[in-house]
């Protein structure tokens, strides 16, 4: 499965959709399965469903079937 | 054809007595358990024989609630040992795997149910499945393996109703399909890699986790599926690191909630083999 991160040179359209709709985060894209990488606070909130729908549909927008948080404790690793 | 969970399994009593002996390919999940209780149930216990097909594809734990099951209501157990992960075409994963690993099962187990004089042999597709991506069905067809269940229009949900009512144990068990199917289509099957997602699924319902989950395989990172309710609860950020802890002890470097959740046949989706 081909893995790309995305540029570091600035968001792209899908991470800055997302961080207007109060989702901020990097994603890397691993086929049709968007990944997020975000600060732990942002995980938590994606505990509300709507706002997980409100995500899943963005992707989806973008062309993504599957879209998963990343746990991890410092998204700068 | 019967519209009630009940008169379906008189269809099935009725459909059984018509064959007067079968053996069953048991795996000690929802739809097999239940086929080989309620056969047991009508036949007697020497006119069903379980057949239950060991490989490196199921987990441990799957085996001993197909024992355990057995054991309770006095069906008679045979344990067979195959081997799909010696085969190349299965272990390249294309995604018609499937079928070569029930080609492997039903090559094996038809010919010892013959021996044993039962001339019939059934599995517990239901009729449901019948919707599904199936390629393993169409061995099951090859060898002259039947399906009551979803002949008879058997519902997942018709079948967890009348485990229930017969008190088997497996009526309220999560869907349990083989290790494989965690792995995506063309990512090649390995003992390894079966083994990382079943050390991983083993820590997820050590930390009480006990409904539908599965952890897809994603070469470095672990996407893990859950139901919405148990999804929500694992990310709170106090709680998270004991699951990222439990996953990355398999031997994933990364791990990940997927946002919609617990889906059957994601990998399907994610291949374009069905639709979202």
């Amino acid at each position: 499965m081909s893995i790309r991160r995305e540029t570091p040179s600035g968001p792209t359209p899908l991470e800055m959709r997302l961080a207007e709709s109060g989702v901020p985060c990097k994603v890397e894209t691993r086929a049709g399965l968007a990944v997020l990488i975000a600060t732990p606070d942002v995980v938590a909130k994606l505990g509300d469903a709507e706002l997980r729908r409100t995500a899943l549909a963005l992707a989806r927008e973008h062309g993504f079937t599957h879209v998963a948080i990343e746990l991890r404790a410092d998204p700068a690793q | 054809m019967a519209t009630t969970s009940a008169d379906k399994e008189l269809a099935l009593q009725n459909w059984l007595r018509s064959r007067g002996r079968v053996a069953i390919g048991f795996s000690g999940g929802v739809d097999s358990a239940y086929l080989a209780v309620v056969a047991r149930q009508t036949l007697g216990v020497g006119d069903v024989l379980a057949v239950i097909g060991r490989s490196a594809s199921y987990p441990a734990e799957q085996w001993a609630i197909a024992r355990e099951v057995a054991a309770g209501f006095d069906v008679g157990v045979v344990e067979l040992d195959t081997d799909e992960l010696n085969d190349p075409r299965y272990a390249a994963n294309p995604s018609n795997r499937c079928y070569f690993c029930k080609t492997e099962l039903w090559s094996r187990l038809v010919p010892l149910a013959h021996e044993r004089g039962f001339a019939t042999v059934v599995d517990g597709t239901n009729a449901d499945d019948l919707s599904d991506y199936r390629p393993g069905a169409q061995a099951a067809r090859e060898h002259g393996v039947l399906s009551p269940l979803a002949d008879l229009g058997f519902t997942k949900r018709d079948i967890r109703e009348q485990s229930r009512t017969l008190g088997i144990p497996t009526w309220a068990q999560p869907s349990s399909p083989c290790l494989s199917s965690r792995i995506p289509y063309g990512t090649s099957v390995t003992p390894q890699r079966l083994g990382q997602v079943e050390q991983a699924e083993r820590a997820l319902r050590a930390l009480g986790i006990a409904d539908d989950l599965r952890v897809r395989y994603h070469d470095d990172l672990a996407r893990v599926e859950l139901r919405g309710e148990t999804l929500a609860y694992w990310l709170a950020p106090d709680r998270f690191a004991q699951l990222t802890d439990a996953v990355s002890a398999a031997g994933f470097a990364r791990v990940a909630l997927d946002l919609r959740g617990f889906r059957s046949g994601s990998l399907n989706v994610l291949h374009g083999v069905t639709a979202a």
